[in-house]
């Protein structure tokens, strides 16, 4: 968090990294830490169109429509959210060769207090690498810009999705990292 | 009215227009209609050509975009309806092939023969005027409407066997569709992405 800001740099980051990559819509389902990369991208980034969807799989066609007309998609999620996700990128983002830039928000790693969270938030790195989507962890809150749009950057260039995955213990609120839930 | 029947309207009053297809059937008659760069077969990912057409309304603002669903796809992804009502786009056409079946994979029975009614539902999402048609003459007048939408219409359709299938390769579906809509990708044109 800068001083006097009650934006985290790490969202900050994720802000500043996808608009780098030349993304001007993101499509979402939200989780707590992303309401804050949705607030900076409200406050500093208003030519970026955020479209909120009812599920995940529908996040993702609707990235694949809007590559289709040209823009350059990112999409958020809750880790919880890759489950709901997988035929939309396994039948249609990786076999069309479909690009977007993907956040996703993770649960059940070091952090977590809701058992219902672990097995999903354990699997995801295990299911990224079997369904072909490169995933690369955000762990300091200071590489979040450059990684993100470099990441973006590759998937728009290689045609190929790509995800950063950011740790609860970049993104926990304070009050969380203290132990409350 | 056969499901290609009502894929010949779509595609007649498509003109150049991009058109997204439901994988199976609607698919396969979308090309047995006429295959043309601007079609977009998918060939998996059930549920989404609503959401697909509704990413590319926006993306192309410009365009009239038509996406093509079946019931038992619709079916499964009935939020789609509540996102296009809230995003609402006044370009996106989304034309439902009702057979009343999943005759794709066999002909089980979907939930519209037993009273599910999609155009309802679309209105209750907040898509006013969304409406059920059952022949030619009726499907061509709710597309010749050119009101703002997003428009969500119902036709009623004959399941029909599909005699041809679309081409195989993902990537070339992809990139000569995008070409076909103005916006070739990157990688096709030898300009640095």
């Amino acid at each position: 968090m800068h001083p006097g800001s009650d934006t985290p740099v790490w969202a900050e980051g994720v802000c500043a990294g996808l608009h780098a990559a030349g993304s001007r819509h993101v499509v979402y389902v939200p989780d707590n830490p992303l309401s804050l990369v949705l607030k900076v991208l409200q406050d500093a980034y208003p030519q970026v169109q955020a479209t909120i969807a009812t599920r995940e799989e529908e996040a993702f066609g609707m990235a694949a429509g809007l590559y289709l007309g040209g823009a350059r998609p990112t999409v958020m999620l809750q880790s919880s959210g890759l489950g709901n996700s997988l035929n939309a990128l396994t039948s249609l983002l990786v076999p069309y060769q479909i690009p977007a830039l993907v956040i996703i928000s993770m649960r059940g790693d070091a952090g977590e207090w809701n058992a219902a969270q672990v097995p999903m938030g354990q699997a995801v790195r295990s299911i990224c690498a079997a369904i072909g989507l490169p995933a690369v962890t955000i762990d300091h809150a200071g590489e979040a810009a450059a990684t993100v749009e470099l990441v973006g950057r590759t998937a728009f260039g290689t045609r190929q999705a790509g995800a950063c995955l950011l740790p609860r213990q970049l993104t926990a609120l304070p009050a969380v990292r203290a132990g409350r839930p | 009215m056969t499901r290609l029947d009502a894929t010949r309207v779509v595609v007649r009053q498509a003109g150049d227009e991009p058109i997204i297809a439901s994988l199976g059937h609607p698919a396969y008659d979308l090309f047995a209609a006429g295959d043309r760069p601007a079609n977009f077969y998918t060939w998996g990912s059930m549920g989404l050509a609503s959401s697909i057409g509704l990413g590319l309304a926006m993306a192309q603002p410009g365009r009239r975009v038509f996406a093509l669903d079946g019931d038992g796809s619709l079916l499964m992804n009935l939020g789609s309806l509540a996102t296009m009502a809230w995003v609402r786009p006044p370009n996106l056409v989304l034309v439902v092939l009702d057979n009343e079946s999943y005759a794709t994979t066999g002909g089980q029975d979907t939930a519209t023969t037993h009273g599910a009614d999609l155009a309802a539902a679309a209105r209750a999402m907040g898509i006013p005027g969304s409406l059920t048609v059952r022949t030619p003459a009726e499907l061509e007048r709710a597309l010749a409407v050119r009101k703002a939408g997003p428009r969500v219409v119902v036709a009623k359709v004959a399941e029909s066997a599909p005699v041809a299938k679309p081409p195989l390769d993902c990537v070339f579906i992809k990139q000569r569709f995008m070409a076909a809509i103005g916006c070739p990708e990157s990688a096709t044109t030898g300009e640095d992405s």
